[in-house]
Parts: C-alpha cells; sequence; structure tokens
C-alpha cells in the first residue's frame, strides 16, 4: 500500500464524531491523526489490530468458529446479543436481525445514557443539530459538564468557539455559563458560574422553569442564583443548555434528567432553548437509531415472545446479573462495554465479533477479530445528535465486521 | 437466466384509468372484464395460454396503490418512533412466516411503527410506492438506510428546501440560476426524488429567536426583505419545473392549520398560477375564520380554485378520528400543538436546513376542532371535480395512519355511512360545511382507482405506475369485492409486487426488498464551488461527508 493522507475521516472516539481528521498512513501504519484531539489520536492509535479467530481460547479458521457461533448461539434457550462499540450501522443492523432470528434480547451501548433515553420519552425534548447551536446560541449554559474532558471538541466545533449564522463573531457573541453542580464543574472559562448544591439541583431546575413561566416562586437565598440565571435565559435569543448524557457525576437521577428536558421546553415559549445532551462515541448513537427503526424501541429490547418488547429496566446488564442469560454474542470492541456486561459476561458463554475480541477479558468462546469501522471499514456512523455521517477506512487488511456478522447470520438460517 | 415468471390474472374487473378502463370520470365506469398478464416484473400485453393463471373471476383487479405523501422514514420518524414505546408495546408484529423460507422480521406499530412493519403493513394494505415526504438533506442518509430496511415497497423521499440556509441566501442575492444548480445538485447528492417546501421561511424565523416565531403573510421579509415566502415558492416552483423533474414542487404552506389559512392557501396557489406545483394535505390548509376569532370551513372556496386551475394538484391530508403523531418539519406550529395540548414534545433544530417537531395525538369525534377538520377533508374529495389532481392521503401519520384508508374509502364510497358518520361528530364549528347541505356524491371503484394510484403515480411522474398496460411495473391489486368497502380495502387477497405475489390469499407471503426512486438532474457545476465555500464557513459536516452517495 502506497503511503497516503486520507481527508474527511469521521472519528468515533466520542460522540462528536469530527468527520474533519486527515489520517497519515506510513507503511500501513496510521502516523498521523491530524485535528485530532487526544480522545481521537487514542481511539485511531497506529491502526494496527489483531486477527486471531479463535475457539475456546485455540485458534481456529473461520468457518469453523462461524458453525461454533452458530451452534452456541441457536442451542441457547436465552441468548443475548449485545452491540458494543466501534461498528457501522449497517453491521448493527446485522445484530439487530440476529437478534430476531434468535429470539434473543438486545442491548447496546445506548443504554448508557438510559436516564437521559428515558426521560425524553416520558416528556419529549427540545434540541437541535450541533451544527444549529453553532448557528444560533448566544447564551450557552454548561449544565455540570465540562464537555473537554469527555468531548474536547465539542467548544471547538459546536457550542463555542465557531462562527455562525447569528454569532457572527464566534465566541464573542457568546455568553458562556457555567453550572457547578457539587464537585461536576462546568467548564474554567465561562463568563460566569454559579455552584448549585448536588441536594439542590432538581429543585433548581424546577424552580428556573417556574421563572421562566412567570410563575411566582420563594425567594430563597439558596435558589436566588438560579433563578436569575432563569431570567438571563429568557433574555437570550437562542439558548443551548449542555448537559452529559454519560454516566458519572452527577448520579443519573430521572428527576433531574427530566427537570432538564422540561426548562428547556418551557424556555421555548419566551425565547429559544435547545438542550444537548452529550453522548459517547463508538457509535452508539447509531446502535439507538437502528435498533429505533428496526424495533421501535432505543434499547433494552428482548425478542423473546417473536416481537420486540422494551424491557428498559432489565437491559443486559440485569438478564446477566440475575443468571438468565445462557449465551451471549457481542458485536464490537469488546473493550467498550460497560463494566458490569463485561464482568457478567465471564460467567456465561459467548460469542464476540469485532476489534480487539481476542483481547477479551471475558474469556469468549468464540472470539472473530475484524477491522474497526472508521479505520478499517466503511458504512454509516451517528453523530450524538443523530446527524448520520459516512465512514472512510484508511487501512486495508482487516477482517470486515460486516461480512462475518452477516455470514453468521446467514448461517443461522431463515 | 431463468425464465422470467410469468403469470395471467385471469377475469378479474379491472380498473385501469389511466388506460381507459374504468376511469368514468365523474359519472363512474364500471370496470373491465379483461386478463392482465405478468412477465418477469412487467406487465405483458399477451401470454401463452398455457401460463399459470391466477383466477381472478369476481374480483376487482387494479395496480398497486400509490402514496403520495407520507412520513415513513428517515430522521423524524425515528424521533417519532423513539418517542412512542407505549404505541409500540400497544401493538406488536411477530414476525410473518414466508413462502419462501426467507427470514422474515418482526417490528412492531402504533402510528409510526418500525422499519419492517412498514413495508408489510403497505403491502398488506395493497399499496407497493410510497413518498417519504420531508426528509432534511443532512439527513438523507439515514432515509435511505431506514428506506433499505423497508420491504417490498418502492419508495423515494423528498428533500426540504424551503428554509435552507443556503438557498435563501441566493434568494437574498437575485441568483436564481445558482439556486436552481444548488436545488439540481442537492437532490442528485442526497439521492432525493422531489423537492420539498414546508412553510416557507417560517422555520427559520422560528429558529432565528428573539420576537417573532413564524412568518405569517406571502410578503413579511425572512431575514432579508428580499427574501419572503412567496419567493421561495417562485423560485423552487420554477426550478422544479425548469429542471424537468417528474414531480412539481411539494409545498407545505405557510399557516398550517390556523384558522383563516385557507386566505394565504389561495394566495400561494395564486403566487404560482400558470406553474405546476403540488399542495400537500389541502385539509390542514383549508380553514376560514380568524385567529382568535374561531375556525370554519373553507374547503369550497379552497377546491373551487383547484377545479379551475389545471396545473394544480393536491392530496387531501384527510383527518380521520383516532390515534395520530404529528411529525413535521414545521416545527412552530408543533410548539403551538405542545403549548395548547400539554402533550409530550420533541422539537429538533437542524443545522442551516430546517426543523423538526413532533407532538403525538388524537382526534376525537367530540372534538369541535377535529370534526371540522373530518370535515372539511371530506368536502374537499367530494367537491372536487377532477379525481387526477386530488389523491388520498392522511399525511400518515399526522392525520391518521395509512391503516385508515380502506375506512376513509369508505367514507367516499358509501354516503350512508357517511352520514351516519356525521350525525356523531361535534356540530358546533361545521356551520358553513358544505357536508351539512348533504353532499350526495358517492366514489366509484374506479373513481378510487384514480385517487389511490393511477393520480398519484402520474402525479408523480411514475411512468410505469399505477397502470397495467404493457411495460407498466407488475405491481397489482387483487380485491374480493366486497359491500363493505372499508373491509374489501382492508384485506386485499392477492398483491403482486415487482411480478413476486407478495399477499396470497391475504396473507403476507413474501417480501422482496423495494426498489429505490430517485433522480439526478443535470446542472451547472460552477455552483458546487459556492456551495463549497459555504460550507467551509459554516457547516460543521466536510462537504465530502455530505449527501447520501457512498464514499468509501
Amino acid at each position: 500500500m502506497i503511503d497516503r493522507p486520507v481527508a474527511n475521516v469521521t472519528c468515533l472516539g466520542c460522540g462528536c464524531a469530527c468527520d474533519d481528521i486527515t489520517v497519515v498512513v506510513k507503511q500501513d501504519r496510521i502516523a498521523e491523526a491530524r485535528n485530532a484531539c487526544a480522545l481521537g489520536v487514542a481511539w485511531f492509535g497506529d491502526g494496527t489490530v489483531p486477527a486471531e479467530t479463535r475457539v475456546n481460547g485455540r485458534t481456529a479458521p473461520l468457518e469453523r468458529a462461524l458453525t461454533e457461533a452458530a451452534r452456541l448461539l441457536t442451542g441457547a434457550t436465552r441468548p443475548l446479543v449485545y452491540l458494543a462499540g466501534d461498528v457501522s450501522c449497517e453491521t448493527l443492523r446485522e445484530g439487530v436481525a440476529i437478534a430476531d432470528r434468535l429470539h434473543a434480547a438486545i442491548d447496546s451501548l445506548a443504554a448508557t445514557s438510559a436516564t437521559a433515553v428515558l426521560a425524553a420519552q416520558r416528556r419529549g425534548r427540545a434540541g437541535a443539530t450541533l451544527g444549529e447551536i453553532r448557528q444560533r446560541a448566544d447564551l450557552v449554559v454548561f449544565w455540570a459538564v465540562d464537555p473537554s474532558a469527555r468531548y474536547p471538541r465539542y467548544g471547538s466545533r459546536y457550542a463555542v468557539e465557531p462562527r455562525g449564522v447569528a454569532a457572527p463573531q464566534g465566541r464573542k457573541d457568546r455568553t458562556l455559563i457555567a453550572v457547578d453542580v457539587g464537585e461536576a464543574l462546568g467548564p474554567a472559562d465561562a463568563d460566569g458560574r454559579l455552584a448549585i448544591a448536588p441536594a439542590d439541583e432538581v429543585d433548581s431546575l424546577e424552580i428556573m422553569r417556574a421563572t421562566v413561566q412567570g410563575r411566582t416562586v420563594g425567594e430563597e437565598a439558596r435558589f436566588r442564583t438560579a433563578v436569575e440565571l432563569a431570567r438571563r435565559m429568557t433574555e437570550a435569543r437562542y439558548v443551548a443548555i449542555v448537559t452529559d448524557g454519560e454516566p458519572g457525576t452527577p448520579s443519573a437521577d430521572p428527576a433531574r434528567a427530566e427537570a432538564l428536558v422540561t426548562l428547556s421546553q418551557a424556555l421555548n415559549a419566551p425565547t429559544r432553548c435547545a438542550l444537548s445532551t452529550l453522548r459517547g462515541g463508538g457509535n452508539r448513537s447509531g446502535a439507538d437509531a437502528v435498533l429505533t427503526w428496526q424495533t421501535g424501541f432505543p434499547f433494552a429490547v428482548d425478542f423473546a415472545r417473536g416481537y420486540p418488547s422494551y424491557q428498559p429496566q432489565a437491559g443486559a446488564a440485569a438478564l446477566l446479573g440475575a443468571g438468565e442469560v445462557d449465551a451471549a454474542l457481542v458485536i464490537g470492541t469488546p473493550a467498550t462495554l460497560p463494566l458490569p456486561v463485561a464482568t457478567a459476561l465471564a460467567r456465561v458463554r459467548s460469542v464476540v465479533i469485532g476489534p480487539r475480541a481476542s483481547a477479551a477479558t471475558f474469556q469468549p468462546a468464540v472470539a472473530v477479530d475484524a477491522g474497526v469501522a472508521g479505520i478499517h471499514e466503511g458504512g454509516t456512523a451517528f453523530r450524538m445528535d443523530d446527524v448520520p455521517l459516512p465512514l472512510r477506512p484508511s487501512l486495508e487488511g482487516a477482517r470486515a465486521a460486516l461480512v462475518t456478522v452477516r455470514a453468521l447470520r446467514d448461517r443461522l438460517g431463515p | 437466466m431463468s425464465k422470467p415468471t410469468r403469470l395471467r390474472i385471469a377475469g378479474g374487473t379491472v380498473y385501469d384509468p389511466a388506460n381507459g378502463g374504468g376511469a368514468g370520470g365523474a359519472g363512474g365506469a364500471d370496470g373491465v372484464v379483461r386478463d392482465v398478464c405478468i412477465e418477469g416484473d412487467r406487465i405483458v400485453a399477451e401470454l401463452p395460454a398455457s401460463a399459470p393463471r391466477l383466477d381472478a373471476r369476481g374480483m376487482v383487479v387494479m395496480p398497486g396503490g400509490v402514496d403520495i405523501h407520507a412520513h415513513v422514514a428517515g430522521s423524524s420518524v425515528n424521533h417519532a418512533r423513539r418517542l412512542l414505546p407505549e404505541e409500540h408495546a400497544a401493538d406488536p408484529m411477530p414476525a410473518p412466516r414466508l413462502d419462501d423460507g426467507a427470514f422474515a422480521r418482526s417490528g412492531s406499530g402504533g402510528t409510526v411503527p418500525s422499519t419492517f412493519a412498514t413495508g408489510y403493513r403497505y403491502a398488506g394494505l395493497g399499496y407497493t410506492t410510497a413518498m417519504e415526504a420531508a426528509v432534511a438533506p443532512i439527513a438523507a442518509r439515514h432515509a435511505h438506510a431506514e428506506l433499505d430496511d423497508t420491504p417490498i415497497i418502492d419508495a423515494g423521499f423528498f428533500v426540504l428546501l424551503g428554509n435552507d440556509d443556503y438557498l435563501l441566501r441566493q434568494l437574498g442575492a437575485g441568483e436564481a440560476a445558482r439556486a436552481r444548480d444548488y436545488a439540481a445538485w442537492l437532490l442528485g447528492t442526497t439521492r432525493a426524488y422531489a423537492i420539498k417546501i414546508v412553510n416557507p421561511g417560517g422555520v427559520e424565523v422560528w429558529k432565528g429567536g428573539g420576537d417573532r416565531r413564524n412568518v405569517s403573510g406571502l410578503d413579511e421579509a425572512v431575514g432579508s426583505s428580499a427574501v419572503t415566502p412567496r419567493k421561495i415558492l417562485e423560485a423552487l416552483a420554477g426550478a422544479a419545473n425548469a429542471l424537468g423533474l417528474p414531480h412539481p414542487v411539494h409545498i407545505h404552506c405557510n399557516n398550517l392549520g390556523q384558522p383563516g389559512n385557507a386566505a394565504t392557501t389561495l394566495e400561494s396557489m395564486k403566487a404560482l398560477s400558470g406553474q405546476r406545483a403540488h399542495f400537500t394535505h389541502l385539509q390542514f390548509h383549508s380553514y376560514g375564520g380568524a385567529p382568535g376569532k374561531g375556525w370554519a370551513s373553507a374547503a369550497r372556496e379552497v377546491i373551487e380554485y383547484v377545479n379551475a386551475h389545471a396545473e394544480v394538484s393536491v392530496d387531501v391530508g384527510q383527518v380521520m378520528f383516532g390515534a395520530a403523531t404529528t411529525v413535521t418539519a414545521d416545527s412552530p406550529v408543533e410548539h403551538l400543538l405542545y403549548a395548547s395540548s400539554g402533550r409530550k414534545w420533541v422539537n429538533v433544530d437542524i443545522e442551516l436546513e430546517s426543523g423538526c417537531g413532533i407532538v403525538p395525538y388524537a382526534y376525537r369525534e367530540k372534538a369541535a376542532v377535529a370534526a371540522l377538520q373530518w370535515a372539511v377533508g371530506l368536502e374537499l374529495f367530494l367537491l372536487a371535480n377532477d379525481p387526477w389532481r386530488v389523491v388520498l392521503s392522511t399525511d400518515h401519520p399526522n392525520g391518521g395512519t395509512f391503516l385508515s384508508y380502506p375506512e376513509l374509502i369508505r367514507l367516499l364510497m358509501d354516503r350512508a355511512y357517511r352520514d351516519e358518520r356525521l350525525k356523531g361528530v361535534n356540530q358546533k364549528l361545521l356551520a358553513g360545511s358544505a357536508l351539512l347541505d348533504g353532499l350526495s356524491r358517492e366514489y366509484t371503484l374506479g373513481e378510487i382507482a384514480i385517487i389511490t394510484r393511477a393520480g398519484p403515480a402520474r402525479l408523480l411522474g411514475l411512468t410505469t405506475k399505477g397502470h397495467l398496460g404493457p411495460g407498466a411495473d407488475a405491481d397489482v391489486t387483487i380485491y374480493a369485492s366486497d359491500p363493505d368497502r372499508a373491509k374489501m380495502f382492508a384485506t386485499p387477497r392477492h398483491v403482486i409486487k415487482a411480478g413476486a405475489l407478495v399477499v396470497e390469499d391475504g396473507r403476507l407471503r413474501r417480501a422482496p426488498a423495494g426498489r429505490r426512486l430517485a433522480v439526478r438532474p443535470e446542472y451547472d457545476a460552477a455552483v458546487i464551488k459556492d456551495v463549497k465555500r459555504f460550507f467551509d464557513q459554516y457547516a460543521c459536516v466536510a462537504f465530502e461527508n455530505y449527501g447520501a452517495e457512498p464514499v468509501a
């Protein structure tokens, strides 16, 4: 292969899905990922992936591995399919088809932001694609999150720095407010900040909503700054509230997630507002979208009855924890699995197809290494705001996850 | 190469209005008893007598149904699906058992079904073609992926352009030619079928924040005073016609759902006088009265204009009583519906292009406005002179789902049934409605064949659809005749799609993939340089990654 740069590559290192990366390939390795942040550089790495095929820990031909995988899965009484990170939507579609065929339970990395998804299912949401926040927002409120840690280029590509249609001077045309909730701090360089005690967070959001709606609120001193912020929001032209949908501090409190939704909705009476819920990488938003269009539900789906049913309280972690699952198929990079899922998988027979499958810590019965979507394989991935982006492979040679998963599907028969 | 499949549909009563059979016009003619011959995926003039036969004696044979306007695939539809877990739980769809041993998929229904359920249910209804009515260009790749997972039906989509930032800039700068080139480029790169306008300028104003929430008139400024809803309508109607697109510009007018909006609708039609244009879900745009001063029907006024202007076509967007989900790029309207209904609400502002609003809804017989909407839709149908230009639709799932089409057909064909239903609805706002005057018209089967297949196919420029002449696609629906027209149209006996018997004896038997319908008009490539410059300044998707073409 000739050394060359590949431009306009989409990075799946986090949910920002920056598609302006130039990957420089030298001697079949990634030498540089230009424009990528530290997370992105780590995600691309040097592009080398193992190419093992293993059955019960021993190297085996692919045919045998697929036959064994099919035998294991079709013989299970309570199979689970888990859609992990770093696979394309095209591969995910095949994964859902397998779960449907097996009458399996299926879950995905999208479940990590279940609290935000469930709040949006109860109340809806007022949102925007990231680019529209860039175009419009004159007041950006970072609610207990500093995106620079887990979403490093969020500020430079979307909400803060870039020039927008209604923010021709970029950062200068925007006011940034950091809301610090306990230890969860907003950005250090905000134009203003306020601190809210974690125990007061939901009440603060409710009082802010009451303020926005012109309802009288008490004059308690501890809510004074929140009320001031609410008033300031109503005076802005277009408010963006940025919150982290992924786990961590603060806790995944359903009331908090719902209060953020209803506040952002209420702000659309006096002005405009979008809630931007940050989500992680690996194309987990693609898993959410694919599962939704194929089944009607975004995560934690169970095909046991021969049709999809929604079990948001009994997703993969719960089923595995309860010892219900007797065989699992993981599609994607095992290292992206949430810890409880990875830990519990050690107790069941499993098949892993995906990047670095052979490095899975839970000792799968069948491990088939494949390339990384976006590095070795093309297809489609979704940004955290559901904008679809094409994937551009920069390296050749790795086994394609799509072809492999499809081959497994074909072996399961109609 | 294997011999193409042959089939003679023998002895059915054939309604093929595009080829003169059962056309009938308003007077209505019976169908013609004849055979329909299929070879491969096409209709042919004749087959040897030895060809396999499907006995259709006593049955009604029509081309496969063509839905000119429905929301079935793409990011807005998927947002709606995600919002409705309770509906999906209440309407599970186990995988059908297919004849050829093929692997079928399960899914879920409700007002916004999963993709596989959408394909199977359309086919089960005798529809073999559907147009997704609103796709933001940036999400085109998503819409295609969903259509790939929507089996059986041939499908395409309309791409949203009426609030597009780049387009509006060209209009503001008086660059009409560049605007046209841009539209052509966008259609091709997103693999779309037609140009869609939704509330021209209104969504842009809503997204802009500040004091203004929407536009209300055709000559209101959108940003620069050089850009108005009228200018947007003129530019895009002109572009669609100049580019020779198979379907003219597809317009959702300003002021949807507002009392008194018939004036805006008529003004929009007049603005495009003499040019081909399709006005969609006309029912939602045919109200009299005035904001804050009550509602009335203005259906007669609006449809009389349509009747008198051959360049205008419409689909009705009938409201049907029961559950619906309103999902539209007309996001300011959804905010009003959210504020008045208190239901859950999704809004997504889509960068530089469009909007998306969703509110689950239900139309109740006892609600005055819903009853008026129901009556207005029926008036439009019953007062229309030319069925070729007035298409059956419910703006699925906005006015009701596509599964309610059979009930709607019964309302049109069966006056006694309609009058009975009319007695049960809230009469408060029906004072000026022609329905109360006892509209006696009953649609004939020939006319139903026009408004559900021949007409929409012709308006979409789908020359091989909506008819059963030699060379047409072998998309055929066969109904067992039943005086209960709702029952008859809900459960076709056989459905043939591209020559494959997909529904046999009322059961889904095969689920082949459908085909994609898309256009690729020519344009002056100079526009690309300018669009790239715009992308460099404002977009946060790389120009090279935009659209729906494969990149690797």
